[in-house]
């Protein structure tokens, strides 16, 4: 029955999986490009947001006539709304891979600090991680997956708070300190990347139990 | 953000409406009293099962919904609840319909009082063909309501947001009317002899759209002051109009199908995540 | 510009040409079948009238009827003595009737209503000869005739067709209308009454003129009740009522050719009664029907 409906969910739904690639390839573009002061490949990445945010919109104009012509109700609407918030926080992810590669431009004449620059690799790896077990929870739907993003986002915060004691560290030197304030930034990104993932990771667990609920943050530790 | 030749027109929305939150919640009381106790309902035509062993409170001043696929029962059940079935010849009945804590199919009770308590609307308009006072005068005069019935009729036509429509021409033939005005007659015809329930055998599935809103809307008013069961096949009516909906669905078993209560529950909650996988099926169109 | 053969030939073999030629022929048996029934009908209505015709005026339908060997009168007596016969039946019949009718179709249970309905229609075929002796044998033995046991004869006659007419149109009063009713809280004999009735009405109406038609023509169940009476205008039924169909009997048995030429006009005057009635109830009986049906 509906199998038209069906069929159009499973095209949206395949979009925002093709929506996630991309997003892992900018990120992935983003965190080379900085790694390798790569001016290029950093406007090349900026240029390529351009095509996540097309899928974007395509996937909004999707769910908007879904609603309006097929009244989704139970199981289809939370898999509808989970997909809209998806789309959402992916087209962010994107955007804060632009701002990763817009710092590194700015700042890609400064010969960089290893160790700093390590963290910064170890958090994208960690974000980059948490997307793609978001991605897969989603399409497997997979509950167990989608709770375990908190505890991906735990070792984002690790990375993180090697990374502040470094800064603490280096933050004196005068010809680093621009650059230095350019990479708070980007970590800065890169924490939120991972948030974002989690949210999708809560999409998922409202899709599976119809409940909302927001995953353990660092605030309330009890409530798992 | 126009692409070639696509001109962009901005609509132009009236603002935000102040809505009073603090009157707004006062509106839903939680606790709500019981009209109707049906216990271990099963009814028969002959040796047919129509529907089996059904278990459901329906509460006052609440619009219950009942839908399911076809032959179900959702139609028999209504009618068990003010003794329609009666007349058809065949028909048995086990178990309880309390109403009030009164066991309707009891000894001595008179089904003609049952029915003017709980009164009926049916699928297809069906106006006397009498003139459109007379139409909504003719229960009360014969039930022994003589006293005042101008404003009888005049309340009961307000009352089904017909009044404007035919003050000026209450001595025409009610058949003059349109199918969406002949059902609000009908529904005032109902609420003319006051009952306390109001039961819907699919009010709107002979009716246009347009004529389909003015009914659910009306639905709306009438339950602040009637209690409302309606029948209805389609899901999206019972979304946008019932407090709580219950879903029947058929059962085949050795003995035959027989049409069962699925699930009963706030609608919100049945049309989100209903706790029935059948439920889930029906609401989702994947199935029935 | 090509045009496309069609794959079929629209045109049609010698198969479809012998349906045709078939279909045609029973077009023709059918239409000269209707016109030979139409034909008889205006036989019979202009026999009737050509040998009628000439005797009908203002005062044979005014003046008493001729003493023997008289010539002139007229038939005054026997249209106010078939009137108040004909009246007195419907009187019975009607009333009784319809709540026959009311009986059956609304308040009968099947096992109940299936011999009832049997009697009824076996009373329409009683022959009406039968019914006279009946009414003789019961009322009129023994007594002086009397123009009440005709009226009781023709209320027999009339009854089934009355209780059947009334059974149709109840019949076409739309079941909705009922539950609509009784779903207000009223009774069964409440709804009957108040809804059921008054939409019937129409067809009610016409069945009894249809009856009454019917009743003015018949001689058998007069013959012996109302066959000896006065030759003036006779008010009271508890006398022999003259009338119409056995007067045209006697006259027609007569030796005087006055009185047969007396026959064919009554026999026209009772003709054109019958005729008129029948036109108008069918007119109404449309009307009716149109309005209970929407």
């Amino acid at each position: 029955m509906r199998v038209t409906f069906q069929e159009e969910l499973d095209q949206l739904e395949a979009s925002l999986q093709e929506e996630g690639a991309l997003v892992l390839r900018v990120l992935r573009g983003a965190l080379n490009a900085l790694a390798q002061r790569d001016v290029e490949l950093a406007d090349e990445v900026i240029a390529f947001d351009d095509d996540v945010d097309r899928l974007y919109l395509e996937i909004e104009e999707g769910i908007q006539s879904l609603l309006a012509r097929q009244t989704p109700v139970a199981i289809d609407l939370r898999l509808v709304l989970a997909m809209l918030h998806t789309n959402l926080h992916l087209e962010r992810m994107a955007d804060y891979s632009v701002t990763i590669a817009k710092l590194t431009k700015l700042v890609a004449d400064v010969e960089p600090d290893p160790m700093l620059l390590q963290s910064l690799e170890d958090m994208g790896e960690r974000a980059e991680e948490m997307i793609r077990v978001a991605l897969d929870s989603l399409a497997n739907r997979d509950l167990g997956a989608a709770e375990s993003l908190v505890d991906l986002d735990e070792l984002i915060d690790r990375s993180n708070r090697r990374f502040v004691e470094r800064v603490v560290e280096i933050v004196a030197e005068p010809g680093l300190r621009e650059w230095v304030l350019r990479m708070v930034l980007v970590s800065r990104t890169l924490e939120r990347i991972g948030d974002h993932a989690v949210d999708i990771g809560e999409q998922v667990a409202y899709l599976l139990t119809a409940e909302f609920r927001e995953f353990t943050d660092a605030s309330h530790p009890e409530r798992a | 953000m126009t692409e070639e030749g696509n001109v962009h027109q901005t609509v132009t929305m009236p603002p935000m409406r102040p809505v009073d939150v603090a009157e707004r919640q006062e509106a839903e009381p939680q606790a709500r009293d019981t009209v109707f106790d049906i216990q271990g309902l099963t009814a028969r035509y002959g040796t047919n099962v129509a529907i089996k062993d059904v278990n459901l409170e329906i509460y006052r001043n609440l619009i219950t919904a009942v839908i399911g696929p076809s032959g179900c029962g959702k139609s028999t059940f209504i009618r068990c609840i003010n003794r329609m079935n009666d007349d058809v010849p065949s028909f048995r009945l086990d178990g309880r319909v309390l109403y009030h804590g009164v066991d309707l199919y009891g000894d001595g009770v008179d089904p003609v009082e049952v029915r003017r308590r709980i009164g009926m609307v049916f699928q297809k308009p069906n106006p006397f063909p009498k003139t459109i006072y007379d139409n909504v005068a003719w229960a009360p005069r014969v039930l022994g309501l003589k006293k005042e019935l101008d404003e009888r009729v005049e309340k009961a036509l307000r009352s089904a947001a017909l009044w404007d429509e035919v003050k000026d021409r209450l001595k025409r033939s009610a058949l003059s009317l349109s199918g969406g005005q002949q059902q609000r007659l009908c529904i005032a015809r109902a609420i003319a002899i006051e009952p306390e329930v109001v039961l819907l055998d699919e009010p709107a599935s002979a009716l246009d759209p347009i004529a389909t809103a003015s009914i659910e809307e009306l639905m709306h008013d009438l339950k602040r002051d009637y209690t409302i069961v309606i029948v209805t096949h389609n899901m999206q009516q019972a979304a946008r109009v019932a407090d709580r909906t219950a879903f029947f669905s058929l059962e085949v078993d050795d003995s035959g199908r027989a049409g069962v209560l699925v699930e009963y529950d706030e609608t919100s909650k049945l049309f989100t995540a209903p706790s029935d996988k059948r439920t889930e099926d029906y609401v989702t169109g994947r199935f029935g | 510009m090509a045009t496309l053969e069609p794959a079929l030939s629209l045109r049609g073999d010698r198969r479809v040409r012998r349906r045709r030629i078939v279909n045609r022929a029973a077009e023709w048996l059918a239409t000269i079948a209707a016109l030979a029934a139409v034909a008889v009908l205006g036989i019979v209505v202009w026999s009737i009238a050509k040998r009628g015709a000439g005797d009908l005026s203002w005062g044979f339908l005014t003046k008493s009827l001729p003493l023997f060997g008289q010539p002139g009168g007229g038939i005054a007596p026997l249209i106010v003595g078939s009137a108040i016969l004909v009246g007195i039946a419907t009187a019975i019949a009607l009333p009784v009737g319809v709540c026959i009718a009311v009986f059956l179709q609304e308040f009968a249970s099947p096992r109940v209503r299936a011999p009832i309905q049997l009697v009824v229609d076996l009373m329409n075929g009683l022959p009406s000869i039968v019914i006279g002796i009946f009414v003789f044998g019961l009322l009129v033995y023994g007594h002086p005739e009397n123009g009440l046991a005709g009226a009781y004869g023709l209320a027999i006659v009339m009854l089934p067709l009355i209780t059947r007419a009334t059974q149709e149109v109840l019949r076409l009063v739309p079941s909705a209308q009922r539950e609509g009713a009784l779903a207000l809280g009223a009774s069964r004999w409440r709804t009957v009454v108040g809804i059921t009735l008054p939409s019937a009405l129409g067809g009610i109406l016409t069945g009894t003129v249809l009856a009454v038609a019917r009743a003015a023509g018949e001689t058998a169940p007069l013959l012996f009740a109302t066959s000896i009476y006065a030759n003036t205008v006779q008010w009271d039924p508890r006398h022999a009522m003259p009338n119409i169909p056995v007067q045209i009997f006697i006259w027609s048995e007569s030796p005087d050719p006055a009185d047969h030429k007396r026959a064919w006009a009554s026999a026209l005057v009772l003709m054109l009664f019958v005729l008129v009635t029948s036109l108008v109830a069918r007119a109404a009986f449309v009307r009716s029907r149109r309005k209970l049906s929407r």
